[in-house]
């Protein structure tokens, strides 16, 4: 008897060369990206999508043509974070046209369709089975972004990635080798021990892993001009990868995030340490893999 | 999934698929060699989880999904009728199936906004430019 691989094509259901058709269109719209970048922790609440819009916005400032898909599809932040809730997809002849903010950023993200006060909802003949099936309708979902977004020329595209390990993992599977990985903690143990999670099952795959950002480090004091203790900050647990960066919380930024505004001081250090993230995310994925260290 | 008739040894292929009844898709499978028929019937489940994956099952997508957010949409649907010209429409289809309905209001009010009663291309590329893309 005939085995499943004995048997060419499918027998008319034609799924697995949609499948593969939906593949194919990823390669062809990202074929002008240069870099992608996707920006994961593991853990929640540590600044994921604030840091991947700044990072954007210091890249752009450096010339890099950038644009940030919002793949947290059930948190989408990033057109709040870019001023543009009110935008819509507009269709163009070469695919969607990038939506894009008062930097020159392009930012894709769920959060220009659907009102804040709106789940994310798929309809379903499945109702009330959500897990069984969910997880793949929103990969599909973040497919169908990536290939039919008219994306290009870019330096980086940058991927903002909704929390979790695991799924830092299936983010891995899902977008390919050639997406490198940068992860965001903060100082605590608690966030460290998470994004040590991340880190172990990223091990496991061929994508470049650029290091991580070491977000929250401290807080800028207006009043004492200093930048003061926020977490209990720690190392005991070793990540085993390169410190990109450190970046500290400013509420002058947290205030300017929730307004939807881009520029707000250059002179901050939160600012300066971004840019220098920036410059160090730009030398770090231009070298050859493995020549980067703490 | 295939489909093999084990007396022939032969697949069997895709000869009807009807739309879908309360989740559940009827997929009828013929031998070529004998003329044997069965049927897959799935349960809901088993139908959703295979249109998460972005596909159409069956011939011409008779068992196709309908699109995502339609409780939502509803709940969005503008008073006015805009009319859209067929080179619009058929640009439109270029925005995923999941989020074409809310692009769709998105451009209506804007056209709205603008005193247009008909989306256009010319409309299209207009509030390209409004938006900064």
């Amino acid at each position: 008897m005939k085995s499943y691989y004995d048997i060419t094509g499918d027998g008319g259901s034609n799924i697995v060369e949609q499948v593969g058709a939906m593949q194919a269109a990823i390669g062809e719209k990202l074929a002008g990206v240069k870099h992608r970048v996707a920006i994961g922790s593991g853990k929640g609440g540590v600044g994921k999508s604030t840091l991947t819009r700044q990072l954007a916005t210091a890249l752009r400032q450096r010339g890099n043509a950038c644009a940030i898909l919002d793949a947290d599809l059930n948190g989408p932040s990033q057109a709040r974070l870019s001023g543009l809730q009110d935008v819509p997809l507009l269709p163009g002849a070469e695919g969607v046209a990038l939506p894009k903010d008062a930097d020159g950023v392009g930012v894709v993200s769920l959060g220009s369709l659907v009102p804040e006060n709106e789940a994310v909802s798929f309809d379903t003949v499945a109702e009330g089975d959500s897990y069984t099936w969910r997880a793949t309708r929103e990969f599909t979902a973040v497919a169908e972004l990536l290939s039919s977004i008219d994306w290009g020329h870019l330096d980086y595209l940058l991927i903002d990635l909704p929390p979790g390990a695991e799924r830092t993992l299936q983010f891995a599977e899902f977008l390919g080798s050639q997406t490198a990985f940068m992860l965001v903690t903060v100082p605590s143990d608690l966030a460290r021990g998470v994004v040590a999670r991340s880190v172990a099952a990223l091990r496991g795959t061929p994508n470049r892993v650029l290091g991580y950002v070491e977000n929250m480090r401290g807080y800028w004091c207006d009043a004492c001009s200093d930048v003061r203790p926020l977490f209990p900050e720690s190392e005991r647990i070793d990540l085993g990868i390169s410190r990109l960066g450190s970046v500290p919380f400013d509420p002058q930024l947290a205030a300017a995030c929730d307004r939807g505004e881009l520029a707000i001081g250059q002179d901050r250090p939160w600012w300066i340490a971004v840019q220098k993230l920036a410059e160090t995310v730009e030398e770090t994925i231009e070298s050859k893999p493995g020549s980067g260290g703490e | 999934m295939k489909f093999l008739c084990v007396p022939c040894d032969k697949p069997m292929q895709l000869s009807e698929a009807t739309p879908p009844d309360r989740g559940s898709v009827s997929l009828v499978y013929a031998c070529d060699a004998c003329g044997y028929e069965m049927a897959m019937l799935t349960n809901p489940q088993e139908t959703q989880v295979v249109t998460s994956l972005g596909v159409k099952i069956g011939k011409d997508g008779a068992a196709e999904s309908k699109c995502p957010f339609t409780g939502m949409l509803a709940d969005m649907e503008n008073e006015d009728t805009i009319r859209w010209t067929s080179e619009a429409q058929d640009r439109l289809s270029s925005v995923p199936a999941f989020v074409r309905s809310m692009a769709k209001n998105g451009i209506e009010k804007y056209a709205r906004d603008q005193g247009y009663a008909e989306v256009d291309e010319k409309v299209l590329d207009e509030a390209r430019s409004h938006f900064g893309m």
